[in-house]
């Protein structure tokens, strides 16, 4: 039965169920009658007539069942017999089957894991109410190199009341607090948010509510947990709605325990983290500071149907009337960005994935090249078989067709270990995955996964297995079976050659792309990022403005409790600093003005700001450059001093000595923030504090004591292994204060660790691709190599027998195989030239076109490639001449 | 003739297919023409007669539609198609294989 009928008998049991049966009940009642009319016109009365008519009809329903089961009979019927007989088939070589399917389950299960990485990082939709609706407004600052900062409260309050795109905002800016009371005093992130963020947000809380605007800005204390907050430190207490709880040294309510998966989804520069514990309405009010004061990461929420374009051009309308009618903002050129919440959270990783998408359907590719190879090995094996077939008048499509199911069967094998292989892949991968593919904890099995596995299968099937078919059905009959009694058949060379040369171009491709990262890896390892991360231990605490209320309080603290871990035995030295380098709490980084300058050059200037204590650049490895580092002189009521990194300086007063000028710098004083005329002291290298690749911008350093900020970092060097005083300096905290808490315990070395993730899962990832391609690429020149010398068995006989050497029958061999490999690595080389710039982005101290690279995945593939040619040759250059002819 | 439907498999597929090749006609009008063709010695009886030609459908050989019938009733049509038309030939020479074969079996002395 032809192929389409098939297709078309299993359609129409499937989908035109009904319709069917409605014809077949016409059918048999329309011959019923028919039967009765002919009897009446025989000469029966119409009740005889109707008895006779239903005696022969033996039953209606009888029959129509029958031809029921005659039209399920047929259509499984010759689905099993192919099936059957390519299982027949495929156990008669084993050896072929086992290969083949391990093959096809390798390029599977990669790309079947990268695929569930994918979904659920790029496509699901966030797990939010009309997730589309929303986004992020960036304030865009571009003349002072921020693009994308955020907002003012104020700035948030006015493009509220302006736009017309847009159904509501929210604001959200993560932080630290400490829940006290019962137990242990915990430090967690909280996200500090207006009152209906959950509502813009679309999410709902699993008990309780969401805040209500009685909440926000001084209104009643109210907090919502994390589903991890309650479980750890509420016991999972059903009945926690409307209780108390001390956070901050104040009375909170809890009115709302957020759902086990709900996790927030923002990119990495938002600087909120997906581990928040609790959600709070912002404590101040947020519309009544400062207009420049830009720390709120606003969320919008389009209206219906409203496009990404109308809602920026609706933006832009907003940006327009703020510039002209304030000042802070018309001189700021303040311009507004709206950004999908979902495209932006992702854009970071986004070049990553789709390069290991990439990559893994390279390998694919090659698995079904090696796989089409094997084929037709066996295609030339069976040709005799086949020729006879068509000799006996079998059509080419049926023969084609039958092949054809023998690679689905083929297929579906592989697809099923593969599927296999990508679960367990996904395992591996959630072990070393970044923090920034955060969401692909619930990655998975999932329908369009086991869909996506399956529709590659069926694809690859096609792609191998037609080629094939199509090259054994196409053959001269008289010319096989006439070659039938000798071993030495037409084979179709060019086809295999193809092959070959595609192997190796994929994955010549592959390992540059490989290489590239790898160096790029091992670049970003070997970066002075201007700090030293060894045998550091840094935590973070965070004092409650309640209780630490002014200057002198806080620095009190902090210098006290420094000078105490100092004596600590096992600590080498020890220092604070507001915004620890490579950590997620958000950035402080504002103008500055340097004295000595022309005024038109010193707008828009700004500058990273930092607070440290005396010890900090001594405990981080920093190394100053000129002048002098803090001290205890260095005093709340004395003069106001700074230390500048290099790129400030450079920028500030360019071929000038540094020391000893004046610079106007943002202090925090007395809970607000104001610009202070201050002096330099001192110079440091530049130290990265976003990532490791980056000198973002200047920094500014100020005194702990001139500058006390209620968030701070301890950084703390020790002589031996950093985690083992971690006991010791929470019971000394403990007896300072024993509702403080510390949090982010662990070593410097995480963070830098942490900041090269992304790269080094990328590298890995790469790395194993590129292996594989390689090592399939060996399997796939061995196997034709050593077909080509089984076809050449009398040729290479009658050179020996004529006196060839036997190194002169390697040399032959191997150059036929060194042929292909030249050309697959020429055409490897101009590939990868073309498509490596795509890696651009995610290289680091390399070039997409960096010669060395090219040395060394030429070297690789060149001695991977000899290799695999080195054994067919090696058995050529061995047989026995005597054996080779009689073969004939 | 009573038992007369316990046809062999193919052979009522042949008739089916034969008859079908002179002009296209419904489910009862195969049984009369095979009838009087073998002057009664077959007699298909429905039970027998539709899921054969639903069978024969399937396999792409002969396509059904509605029509009107003579006395202007709607029926179900069934024609040839290219594909029955060659499995007809076919089958015609494995039938004339079959009996003879059989035939020089029961003639052998």
């Amino acid at each position: 039965m032809p192929f389409w009928l098939r297709i078309r008998n299993i359609a129409r049991l499937l989908f035109r169920k009904r319709p069917m049966e409605a014809e077949l009940d016409e059918e048999m009642r329309s011959s019923l009658e028919m039967l009765v009319e002919r009897n009446m016109l025989a000469g029966m009365s119409p009740a005889d007539a109707r008895r006779q008519a239903h005696l022969e009809f033996e039953g209606l329903e009888q029959v129509k069942e029958q031809v029921r089961e005659v039209r399920v009979g047929v259509t499984i019927e010759s689905f099993v017999q192919d099936t059957r007989y390519a299982l027949r088939m495929l156990r008669r070589s084993p050896g072929f089957t086992v290969v083949a399917a391990l093959t096809l389950a390798l390029g599977i299960g990669i790309n079947t894991a990268i695929f569930s990485v994918v979904y659920t990082v790029l496509i699901e939709p966030l797990p939010f109410e009309r997730p589309e609706e929303l986004a992020i407004v960036w304030s865009n600052f571009e003349k002072m190199g921020a693009p994308r900062a955020p907002g003012s409260g104020f700035e948030l309050r006015e493009i509220h009341d302006r736009a017309r795109m847009f159904q509501d905002f929210a604001g959200i800016w993560a932080g630290n607090g400490t829940f006290t009371g019962e137990g242990d005093p915990e430090q967690v992130k909280v996200g500090f948010v207006t009152a209906n963020f959950l509502q813009v947000l679309g999410a709902r809380p699993a008990l309780g509510r969401a805040f209500v605007s009685e909440e926000g800005g001084r209104g009643r204390p109210a907090v919502i947990l994390s589903h991890g907050l309650w479980q750890r430190r509420f016991g999972r207490d059903a009945n926690i709605i409307g209780r108390a709880v001390r956070f901050e040294g104040g009375n909170f309510t809890i009115v709302g325990v957020m759902p086990v998966d709900f996790q927030l989804v923002f990119p990495p520069d938002a600087n909120v983290p997906a581990d928040i514990q609790a959600w709070v309405p912002f404590p101040y009010d947020i519309y009544s500071m400062p207009r420049d004061l830009y720390f709120i990461r606003i969320l919008g929420r389009l209206k219906h149907g409203v496009t990404l374009q109308q809602a920026q051009a609706d933006a832009d309308a907003v940006a327009h009337q703020l510039r002209s009618q304030f000042k802070e903002f018309g001189g700021e050129n303040l311009k507004l960005v709206v950004s999908p919440l979902h495209g932006d959270a992702v854009r970071n990783v986004r070049p990553a994935l789709v390069a290991l998408v990439a990559g893994a359907a390279l390998v694919l590719l090659i698995a079904c090249v090696n796989v089409a190879n094997l084929l037709l090995t066996r295609a030339g094996a069976r040709r005799k078989e086949i020729a006879l077939r068509v000799s006996l008048g079998s059509p080419r499509r049926r023969i084609i067709r039958q092949l054809l199911t023998e690679s689905l069967v083929l297929c579906g094998v592989g697809g099923a270990l593969g599927l296999l292989l990508g679960w367990w892949g996904v395992e591996l991968l959630m072990s070393i995955k970044p923090d920034s593919l955060s969401r692909v904890g619930s990655a998975g099995l999932h329908p369009p996964i086991v869909a996506f596995a399956a529709l590659i299968s069926i694809g690859s099937a096609i792609l191998f297995g037609l080629a094939p078919a199509l090259e054994s059905t196409k053959l001269n009959i008289v010319d096989t079976l006439r070659a039938a009694g000798r071993g030495n058949t037409v084979t179709p060379r060019r086809l295999r050659a193809f092959l070959v040369v595609s192997e190796i171009t994929l994955s010549f491709i592959l390992l540059i792309g490989a290489v590239l990262m790898i160096r790029t890896f091992e670049r970003l390892g070997s970066v002075d990022p201007g700090f030293n991360s060894t045998r550091i231990l840094t935590f973070e605490i965070e004092l409650p403005g309640s209780r630490y209320e002014s200057d002198v309080d806080r620095s009190n603290f902090i210098m006290r409790w420094e000078e105490k871990l100092k004596a600590l035995p096992g600590v080498d030295s020890v220092g604070a600093i507001s915004h620890l380098p490579l950590d997620d709490y958000p950035n402080w980084y504002s103008p500055y003005t340097p004295e000595g300058r022309p005024d038109g050059e010193t707008k828009g200037l700004l500058a990273d700001y930092r607070t440290v204590t005396p010890g900090y650049f001594a405990s981080i490895g920093g190394r100053l450059v000129a002048g002098r580092d803090f001290d205890k002189l260095d005093q709340a009521k004395g003069r106001l001093v700074v230390i500048v990194d290099e790129l400030l300086a450079r920028t500030a007063w360019p071929g000038q000595n540094p020391i000893g000028k004046k610079i106007k710098a943002e202090h925090f004083v007395d809970g607000g923030f104001g610009d202070q005329w201050s002096e330099v002291v001192g110079v440091v290298r530049h130290i990265r504090h976003h990532s490791l690749s980056k000198e973002l911008r200047g920094q500014i350093y100020i005194p702990y004591t001139q500058s006390s900020r209620t968030h701070m970092s301890f950084v703390i060097k020790t002589k031996g292994d950093p985690t083992a005083l971690i006991q010791a300096i929470r019971r000394q905290l403990g007896e300072m204060d024993k509702d403080l808490a510390i949090a982010k315990v662990r070593p410097m070395r995480d963070y830098v660790a942490q900041a090269s993730a992304a790269a080094s899962f990328t590298a890995v990832l790469a790395t194993i691709f590129a292996a594989l391609a390689l090592l399939l690429a060996m399997v796939g020149i061995y196997g034709v190599l050593s077909y080509s010398v089984s076809q050449r068995t009398h040729e290479l006989g009658v050179r020996m027998a004529l006196g060839a050497a036997p190194r002169q029958i390697v040399r032959l061999v191997v150059r036929e195989g060194l042929v292909l490999i030249g050309i697959g690595m020429a055409l490897g080389a101009l590939g990868a030239l073309g498509l490596s710039r795509y890696l651009e982005t995610l290289l680091y101290g390399v070039t997409p076109s960096d010669p060395l690279t090219y040395l060394i995945v030429a070297g690789a593939v060149l001695a991977a490639a000899v290799a695999a040619c080195w054994k067919p040759a090696y058995r050529a250059s061995s047989c026995n001449p005597v054996e080779a002819l009689r073969y004939d | 003739m009573p038992g007369s439907s316990d046809l062999l498999h193919g052979t009522l597929d042949l008739l089916i297919l034969k008859s079908l090749s002179l002009e296209p006609m419904h489910g009862l009008g195969v049984s009369v023409r095979i009838e009087q063709v073998t002057g009664g010695v077959f007699r298909v009886r429905p039970g027998s007669l539709f899921p054969a030609l639903h069978r024969l459908e399937q396999r792409g050989w002969i396509s059904g539609d509605w029509r009107a019938s003579e006395n202007k009733r709607r029926a179900r049509y069934y024609a040839l198609t290219k594909a029955g038309r060659q499995q007809l030939t076919a089958e015609k020479q494995n039938w004339k294989k079959v009996s003879d074969a059989v035939t020089s079996v029961l003639e052998a002395t």
